[in-house]
């Protein structure tokens, strides 16, 4: 039995905890025992990337702390899980720097401004993206299901994003891909695939416009593919998808956008078909 | 000394609200980063020691930063043993006093300019026009833009963004103006002769030849530059007087330095292994040679460069003003340069223009021109770490508190309730009990306060009725967390 600790990040939790769920299945069916520090909250990106360092600073300790919680010493050897690539991005390179600034702004002794740094360095050193995780490690027997629809031309074609914080700061960009074909789909990446869908955190709400209009650039991309069959459209990160996915409903589009390991999780069950993908992308879950 | 920048002119809202609504403009410019970013991936696969050479032209101006009063004396020396003149400028006031002392000692009235940002940077055309000069921009790009009575729209390309029907329609305008003939048609080889024309008459009735600068090399007192119009060349060898206005940055020490950055600009840039012409100045015309002009000065710029060294922004200054990063970056792509209100624009403008012209210049590019998608980074030849100094201003504004109240206290409100977990679930209870007001069909299509920012142009999903935290409580009961 492995053992790993799941960071769901915020957005997952309150917005779309069917995705969680969906990891959880995913993992277990790997072998996984799973834990879930419930100390964790938010990874404190949007504060940090908006400039508000004092209250990013505050959030990244407690996420540091919740994770240092479980396995007591055992858990320095424990991987952590991200449901999203940006979030683990944060962890990995921005909070051991953040937290050891902020405790000398303040007025915290070096000494402990330095362990501030090395305990954000071991959590994040334990951070694993979800789907690089998944491309390292042994998928169930294929009689878990089969990964097609019966009597489908091929395999289901599904277009697909990379967050920019996984691609440029993980350069995570192969993974999501080999594990969607692993499942059984064919990814279709988006022409322009390395620009941003117009998120980009604290920017996307203080210029809704500009962002929309980066975003309908993408979704100009994605009818292209939906033009050449994509049934739905896959990331790893749910900022990315609720920004599209957002966009899209607004237009009255009700064309699926799921997370990864719901598409992985459809695939164990022999689940991918257009229908359960659409009823998939409808259900926020968790809401039993 | 911090520098002075020329005004943002309209406001933020209104610059934005053109820019979106210039669906020309955006189309133009969409379409010619892609162009020139995709020229640039090209240029770099298929010339691998462009790459090779990268890592020691990075070197060789970030060792250079750490010696530039050494290298600027050296290269002050060295242009004087070589008959020319070297003045410092502290800003535009004196880059304006500088030459108008030259035009007013020589009886100068025409004043031909070849592509340069630090002019731009001391709106020097302005400067001289007021004095009475008569200033013509050289450089295609930049004639059009100074035939629309424009600023730069990009650091490499300034008129990237207009389309040939508009090039034309102001040429047919300055024709009529001149009273010579128009354009015959909006085919490239038809705008170039008119320009041609017009700007061969502008060349042979200059007195003063203005150009910026790539690089001095310190050594041998040398600027160079690097274009890809022969205007450079004439700029600098037809008018009897040649002034060249290079920010204190642009110095690297010798000419072995200069080998492996000879080439960055133009691969980074346009994708060429190396531009149309580079040209290598070393003081004015001796006796005996045929061409050059008479007098040779360089005015060193630095406008608030100096400032910076040994600041955690100092790689800034390593910019080699490829456009590389403008390129790659989607909000430049999606609203183009003059959106910025800066001739710097894209990812470097958002750093640089605070840096140079102060926090208060343009205070909105940090946080409102920047996605944080880290594109810039990848792109920039020179490695500057771009968002990181974006970020760095974001933080910096917030410190100095340039920033509405009633964002500050829902940031500080929602840091105190998210650093721990029962306020963090309590916040998602609150959310539950209130958000139904703002809902339709499932989704918040409106809200208040700063997540009104996002609904205002799409749906959000509401809180779940079940949060991650509590299935988890529910389906794994007794689980160690």
């Amino acid at each position: 039995m492995t053992r790993a600790e799941l960071f769901v990040s915020c957005m997952v939790d309150l917005f779309r905890p069917r995705v969680g769920i969906a990891a959880v299945h995913v993992l277990e069916r790997r072998g996984v025992e799973l834990e879930f520090p419930a100390g964790q909250t938010c990874c404190g990106q949007f504060a940090y990337n908006a400039g508000h360092h004092r209250e990013a600073a505050a959030m990244g300790r407690q996420l540091v702390r919740a994770f240092e919680g479980v396995g007591g010493s055992a858990a320095e050897s424990i991987p952590v899980i991200a449901l999203s690539g940006s979030c683990a991005a944060m962890v990995k390179h921005e909070i051991p720097e953040l937290l050891e600034r902020d405790a000398l702004r303040r007025g915290r002794a070096p000494a402990t401004a330095t362990r501030w740094r090395q305990r954000a360095e071991a959590f994040g050193g334990r951070v694993v993206e979800l789907s690089e995780w998944l491309d390292g490690h042994d998928a169930p027997a294929p009689s878990n299901g089969a990964s097609s629809e019966p009597g489908a031309p091929g395999p289901l074609k599904v277009a697909c994003h990379t967050g920019c914080h996984m691609r440029r700061l993980l350069g995570l960009t192969e993974p999501p891909l080999r594990v969607l074909r692993r499942a059984g789909v064919e990814p279709h990446e988006l022409v322009d695939t390395d620009q941003c869908c117009g998120f980009g955190g604290s920017f996307g709400l203080i210029e809704p416009e500009i962002s929309a209009a980066m975003t309908d650039a993408k979704l100009a991309q994605l009818a292209t593919a939906r033009g050449e069959g994509a049934t739905c459209l896959v990331s790893a990160d749910l900022g990315c998808l609720m920004q599209l996915g957002g966009r899209l409903t607004r237009s009255g589009d009700e064309f699926p956008t799921l997370h990864l390991a719901e598409l992985v999780d459809l695939a164990d069950q022999g689940q991918l078909t257009a229908a359960e993908i659409g009823r998939a992308a409808r259900s926020q879950g968790g809401d039993a | 000394m911090p520098g002075v920048l020329p005004p943002a002119g309209a406001t933020w809202p209104e610059r934005r609200r053109r820019a979106l609504g210039d669906p020309t403009m955006r189309a133009a410019v969409a379409k010619s980063t892609r162009s020139l970013a995709e020229k640039k991936a090209a240029a770099y696969a298929s010339y691998p020691p462009g790459e090779a050479m990268r890592a020691p032209a990075v070197a060789a101006r970030r060792s250079a930063l750490a010696h530039t009063d050494a290298l600027l004396e050296e290269f002050t020396r060295q242009v004087e043993a070589h008959g020319g003149h070297v003045t410092r400028a502290a800003g535009p006031v004196d880059v304006g006093r500088y030459v108008l002392g030259i035009a007013r000692r020589r009886g100068a009235q025409r004043v031909v300019k070849s592509k340069s940002m630090a002019t731009e940077e001391v709106a020097l055309n302005e400067q001289l026009e007021a004095a009475g000069l008569h200033v013509r921009e050289t450089d295609l790009g930049e004639y059009i833009i100074q035939l629309a009575g424009e600023r730069p729209a990009h650091i490499l390309v300034p008129a990237s963004h207009k389309t040939r029907q508009q090039i034309r329609a102001l040429f047919d305008d300055e024709a009529e103006r001149s009273k010579v003939t128009p354009p015959t048609g909006d085919a490239t080889p038809e705008l170039t002769a008119f320009a041609r024309r017009q700007l061969r008459e502008e060349f042979l009735g200059a007195d003063i030849g203005i150009t910026g600068g790539n690089f001095l090399i310190a050594e041998t007192g040398t600027l160079v530059l690097i274009t890809n119009e022969g205007n450079g060349r004439m700029t600098t060898s037809l008018p009897p007087v040649h002034i060249a206005v290079v920010g204190i940055d642009k110095v690297v020490a010798t000419w072995d330095d200069l080998a492996g950055l000879l080439q960055q600009p133009p691969m980074s840039g346009t994708g060429q292994l190396l531009s149309t012409y580079t040209s290598f100045i070393t003081g004015p015309r001796r006796s005996g040679e045929l061409d050059g002009p008479e007098e040779f000065h360089v005015v060193l710029l630095d406008n608030g460069r100096h400032e910076l060294l040994g600041t955690e922004y100092e790689d800034i200054l390593t910019c080699i003003r490829c456009g590389a990063c403008l390129n790659a970056c989607p909000v430049f792509r999606t609203i183009g340069g003059q959106a910025y209100g800066s001739m710097y624009s894209g990812p470097i403008g958002v750093v640089l223009t605070p840096l140079l012209g102060g926090l208060d210049h343009a205070p909105e590019l940090p946080k409102s021109a920047c996605a944080m998608c880290y594109a810039c980074r990848d792109a920039c030849p020179m490695e500057i770490e771009l968002p990181r100094h974006i970020l760095a201003l974001r933080r910096t504004e917030i410190d100095n508190s340039m920033e509405p109240t009633t964002m500050r206290l829902t940031f500080e409100l929602w840091g105190r309730f998210w650093a721990n977990p029962a306020g963090y679930r309590l916040t998602a209870r609150l959310v539950r009990l209130g958000q139904w007001a703002f809902m339709q069909n499932g989704r918040l299509t409106r809200a208040p306060g700063l997540v009104g920012g996002w609904t205002a142009t799409r749906d959000a999903p509401p809180v779940a009725k079940e949060t991650f935290h509590e299935w988890w409580q529910r389906a794994r009961p007794g689980s160690r967390t």
